[in-house]
C-alpha cells in the first residue's frame, strides 16, 4: 500500500511539473514572440540613425577584473571603440594576483592620478587610480581584492561620474553600437532604473583588434550547447520577462544602470554569489517598497560577446554558483516572496523561479532515479515511459527550435547555413545527457547553498575566442 | 503500426501525451522548415536586392548630378515586387542630399511614378508599408497628401507617427510647426534625437517664436522636457527666454536646463545667487556657467564652493578655477595651499591633475 502510495504520489509530482514548466517556457515563448515582433517595428526605423545626437545620456562602462590578464587588453581595447558620443571606461583591477595592471598601465600609458575617490557604497579601500595618458576617458581603479566580483563593481561606482552606470565582465566583447542601443529605454521611458542586453557566446568567434571579426560556431560540444542554451535564455527567457516587467535578471556581463537607484539601493551586494540576480530582486523590492513606478527591461538586440567554459570542471562551478546565487537571492529578498503588492514580480516570476529553477533540480533529479529504480524493481510501464520520455525530449527540442526561429527572425547573427543546422542538431542532442548532467550540478548548488557555504571569485580557462588574434 | 501506442488500455493521460507528442513533432518541423525557409528567402533576396539596388543606384547617380538628366536618364522597369526595394534605396539617398540635389531626386521619383505608389501604399493597413508610404510622401514633399499624413500623429505606434512628424516638415516646414511643436510636450515617446532632427530640418527662424511661446506657456516640468530642445532656437530668443527663466523661476529642474545653456553675461547677478541655491545640480550648473565666463570677480565665489557638501558641485567648481584663463600654476599652487579643508584642497588637486598641472 505505502510502497504503492509513493509511485502513484511521485507519479503525480513529476506530471503536475512536467506540465507546468512547460506550459510556463511556452507562455514566454509567445510573449518573447509578441515582444520581439514589436521591437523590431520601431527598432528597424531607428536603425538607419547612425548620427549621435547631444540628448544621449552619459555613460561610465565599469570593467571588473581580476586575474583577467589573457583577456583584458582585448576587452578594453573593443571598449574604447564603442560608437557612443560620451562615455567613460573604469577599469576595477581587483587586487589580482597576476599582471592585469601591469599590462593596462603598459598598454595604454596609465598614470597614478589624484583623484578625489567617494565612498558611496560599501568597497575594500582602494590602492591607487589611474588615468590613461592615450585615451582621456579610460581609468583604471587599483583596488584591494574583495573577494567578489560585487566588490569591485561598487568601486567601480564610487568612481564613476556619469548618470548611467554600464557593467561589464572583462572577459566580454561589446558591439560597437551596443551602448547606444541598450541606452535607448532610458531615453524612452524616464521611470528606467536598469536595462539588460542580449549575451553570445564567443567560443568560436573570431576578434582582431578589439572588434568580433567574425562570428562564428565554436568547435567544443560544451560551447556549442551553450549557443543554444543562451539563445533560449536570452531570446525567450528575458524577452518573455520583460513586457510585464518582471525580468529578475540582468546579466552579470551586460546591464545599465540609473546611477543613482543604484546607489540608493546600496550598490551591489559583496556577500551575494549571484551578485547580478540580487541587485535586480533588490531593485524591484525597494521601488515596491517605495511604491516608485519603475521599469527593468531587456532589450534584445545590443550584443554582449562572453567567453563560455570549455571543459567540464569549469562549467560545473559556473552552474553550481548560478543556483547558489539564486537561492541565495530569493532568500535576500524575500520580501517579494506573496507580497500584496509585488505584482506580477511576487505572483508569477518569483514562484515560477522558485518552483521551477530554485526547486526544479529536486524534482527532476529524483525523476531520473525515480525511472532508474522503477526500470530496476519491474514496476515500470515501458511504453508509456519512453512516450513521457519522448514528450519531455520533443518540448525541449521545441523550445530550442523556436529559440532559433526567434534568432533567425530577428537578429540573424550565424550568417552560415551550415551553422543553423549544427544548431538544431545541438539543440536534439542535449537532451541526451548534457540536461540531466545540469541538473546534477544544479542540485548540488541548491544543497550548497542550504549548507550555507561560501564562495570565491572563481578563474575559468578562456577559450581562445577573447584574447585577441592579431 | 502504431496500434501499440494508441491501444485502448492506455490511460487517458497517456493518450493525450501521445497526441501531444504528435502536435509537438509538427510544430519542431513547421518551425524548422519555416526557419530553413526564412533563411533560403533571405539569402535570396538579399542577392536580389544587392542586384536591383546597384542598378537603380547608378540611375539616381545621375539624376542626382543635375537636373536635365533627372528628367532624362533611362528608367529600368520597375516591377511590383521590386517596389519596396527601389522605394527604400530611393528614400536612402534622399535623405542624404540636399538643395538641387534633393529636388532632382523628387523629379525623378516623380518620373518613377513613386506618388501613385506612396499614395497606394499609405491606404493600406500594413504598418511597415504605411511607414514607407509616409516617407516617401514626405520626401517627395506631396502637399495633396499633408492632411493625411497629418492624421498620423496621434497615432500609437511611434515609428509611424515620429516619421510623420518627419514628412511633415519635408512637405511644408512653415505649416507644420505649427502643428509639431505643441505635440512635442504631447509626445514624450518621440525619441528626442528625431525631435531635434525635424526642428532642425524646420530651422531655427520657424521654430524660434512657438517654442518660446511653449516653453513660456508651460509648467515646470513640461519647461524642463522642452528646454532640451532649446538650443535650436535663434540665439536671441534663447537668451531671452534664458533671462526670464532664471530671474523667474525657483524650480530646480528648470534652472538647472536653462544654466545648462546661459551663455551671455546679463544674468549674472542672479547666477551668484543661484551658487547658494539649496539643490545641489543648481549649484553644479552655476558653477559650470561661471567657469565659462570667466570673470575675476567670480573666483571666491568658485572658490567657496570648493568645500561644498556634493562632490559634483566641488568637482565643477575646481574644473571651473582651473580653465579660468587668468589663473596660471602659481596662482593654483597658492590656492590649493590655502585650502583649510581636505576635500577642497582634494578636488582642486584633481582637477589640477587633469589638465596636466598636478
Amino acid at each position: 500500500m505505502t510502497l504503492e502510495f509513493f509511485v502513484s504520489s511521485g507519479q503525480w509530482v513529476f506530471f503536475v511539473y512536467f506540465v507546468g514548466i512547460n506550459l510556463g517556457y511556452l507562455a514566454q515563448n509567445v510573449i518573447a514572440s509578441y515582444g520581439i515582433r514589436k521591437y523590431l517595428q520601431t527598432a528597424d526605423q531607428f536603425e538607419a540613425e547612425a548620427v549621435f545626437s547631444s540628448l544621449d545620456i552619459p555613460v561610465s562602462v565599469i570593467v571588473p577584473a581580476y586575474n583577467e590578464s589573457t583577456s583584458i587588453i582585448t576587452s578594453v581595447r573593443a571598449m574604447l571603440q564603442l560608437e557612443y558620443p560620451d562615455y567613460e571606461l573604469i577599469v576595477v583591477n581587483d587586487g589580482s594576483s597576476d599582471d592585469t595592471l601591469e599590462k593596462l598601465v603598459r598598454e595604454f600609458g596609465m598614470r597614478p592620478f589624484p583623484e578625489a575617490y567617494r565612498d558611496r557604497v560599501e568597497s575594500k579601500p582602494v590602492r591607487g587610480i589611474y588615468r590613461s595618458t592615450r585615451h582621456a576617458n579610460l581609468r583604471v581603479i587599483d583596488k584591494e581584492n574583495g573577494g567578489s566580483k560585487a566588490d569591485a563593481i561598487n568601486a567601480g561606482v564610487n568612481a564613476c561620474r556619469f548618470p548611467l552606470v554600464c557593467v561589464v565582465d572583462a572577459d566580454s566583447i561589446l558591439q560597437p553600437d551596443s551602448l547606444r542601443r541598450v541606452v535607448r529605454p532610458f531615453l524612452e521611458d524616464p521611470t528606467t532604473v536598469a536595462v539588460g542586453g542580449t549575451v553570445r557566446i564567443a567560443n568560436g568567434c573570431t576578434v582582431r583588434q578589439g572588434f568580433l571579426e567574425k562570428v562564428g560556431l565554436p568547435g567544443n560540444f560544451l560551447a556549442l550547447v551553450q549557443v543554444v542554451e543562451y539563445l533560449r535564455a536570452f531570446l525567450f527567457g528575458r524577452m518573455g520577462w520583460s513586457p510585464i516587467n518582471a525580468l529578475l535578471i540582468i546579466s552579470g556581463a551586460f546591464g545599465v544602470f540609473h546611477k543613482e537607484t543604484l546607489i540608493e539601493v546600496g550598490g551591489y551586494n559583496p556577500a551575494a554569489v549571484g551578485e547580478d540576480m540580487e541587485l535586480i530582486l533588490r531593485l524591484h523590492r525597494v521601488m515596491k517598497e517605495k511604491r516608485r513606478p519603475y521599469r527593468i527591461t531587456f532589450v534584445p538586440d545590443p550584443v554582449c560577446w562572453t567567453d563560455a567554459p570549455e571543459n567540464l570542471a569549469d562549467l560545473k562551478g559556473q552552474r553550481v554558483r548560478w543556483q547558489h546565487g539564486l537561492g541565495q537571492a530569493l532568500m535576500l529578498n524575500r520580501g517579494l516572496i506573496g507580497n500584496p503588492r509585488g505584482g506580477t514580480v511576487s505572483w508569477l516570476a518569483i514562484p515560477f523561479y522558485m518552483i521551477f529553477e530554485l526547486f526544479g533540480p529536486i524534482i527532476e533529479v529524483a525523476g531520473y532515479f525515480f525511472i532508474l529504480l522503477c526500470g530496476y524493481m519491474g514496476w515500470l510501464a515501458w511504453p508509456e515511459a519512453l512516450i513521457f520520455l519522448a514528450l519531455a525530449i520533443g518540448l525541449g527540442v521545441l523550445l530550442s527550435t523556436s529559440a532559433i526561429m526567434l534568432e533567425e527572425l530577428s537578429f540573424h547573427m550565424y550568417p552560415r547555413t551550415r551553422d543553423l543546422l549544427l544548431m538544431y542538431s545541438i539543440a536534439i542532442v542535449e537532451n541526451f545527457g548534457f540536461r540531466q548532467l545540469t541538473a546534477l550540478w544544479r542540485l548540488q548548488g541548491l544543497i550548497r547553498w542550504l549548507s550555507g557555504k561560501e564562495h570565491k571569485w572563481q578563474t575559468i580557462t578562456r577559450s581562445a575566442s577573447v584574447v585577441d588574434q592579431a | 503500426m502504431l496500434d501499440w501506442l494508441l491501444r485502448s488500455s492506455f490511460n487517458p493521460l497517456t493518450t493525450v501525451a501521445v497526441w501531444s507528442i504528435a502536435a509537438v513533432l509538427v510544430a519542431t518541423i513547421v518551425l524548422f522548415a519555416y526557419t530553413l525557409g526564412l533563411r533560403v528567402a533571405t539569402i535570396t533576396s538579399r542577392r536580389r536586392r544587392t542586384n536591383l539596388v546597384l542598378r537603380w543606384r547608378d540611375v539616381f547617380a545621375s539624376a542626382v548630378m543635375s537636373a536635365r538628366n533627372a528628367g532624362k536618364v533611362a528608367l529600368p522597369p520597375l516591377r511590383k515586387a521590386h517596389r519596396t526595394d527601389v522605394l527604400e534605396e530611393w528614400n536612402r539617398i534622399r535623405d542624404s542630399v540636399q538643395g538641387e540635389a534633393a529636388d532632382n531626386l523628387i523629379v525623378l521619383g516623380e518620373r518613377m511614378g513613386l506618388v501613385d505608389v506612396a499614395r497606394r501604399r499609405l491606404a493600406r493597413r500594413a504598418l511597415k508599408s504605411q511607414v514607407l508610404a509616409v516617407q516617401t510622401l514626405g520626401h517627395l514633399r506631396d502637399r495633396d497628401r499633408y492632411d493625411a499624413i497629418a492624421a498620423l500623429l496621434p497615432h500609437p505606434n511611434l515609428a509611424l507617427s515620429i516619421t510623420a512628424a518627419v514628412a511633415l516638415v519635408d512637405i511644408d516646414a512653415d505649416r507644420a510647426v505649427g502643428v509639431l511643436v505643441p505635440m512635442i510636450e504631447e509626445r514624450r515617446d518621440w525619441p528626442r534625437n528625431r525631435v531635434s532632427m525635424f526642428l532642425r530640418m524646420a530651422g531655427s527662424e520657424r521654430i524660434s517664436e512657438p517654442m518660446y511661446r511653449a516653453i513660456r506657456a508651460a509648467d515646470d516640468e513640461t519647461r524642463v522636457y522642452l528646454l532640451q530642445f532649446a538650443r535650436l532656437i535663434e540665439p536671441e530668443v534663447l537668451d531671452a527666454l534664458l533671462n526670464e527663466l532664471i530671474r523667474t523661476t525657483n524650480d530646480a529642474g528648470v534652472l538647472s536646463a536653462a544654466l545648462k545653456m546661459v551663455s551671455g553675461l546679463s544674468t549674472v547677478p542672479r547666477i551668484a545667487a543661484l551658487t547658494r541655491h539649496s539643490t545641489w545640480f543648481v549649484r553644479m550648473h552655476a558653477a559650470q556657467v561661471l567657469g565659462q565666463l570667466g570673470q575675476r570677480e567670480h573666483l571666491s565665489l568658485l572658490e567657496a564652493m570648493l568645500d561644498d557638501p556634493e562632490w559634483w558641485v566641488r568637482y565643477r567648481a575646481a574644473q571651473a578655477i582651473t580653465a579660468l584663463p587668468f589663473m596660471g600654476p602659481n596662482n593654483l599652487r597658492r590656492m590649493y595651499e590655502r585650502q583649510t579643508d581636505r576635500y577642497a584642497a582634494d578636488m582642486l588637486r584633481q582637477a589640477c591633475a587633469e589638465v596636466g598641472l598636478a
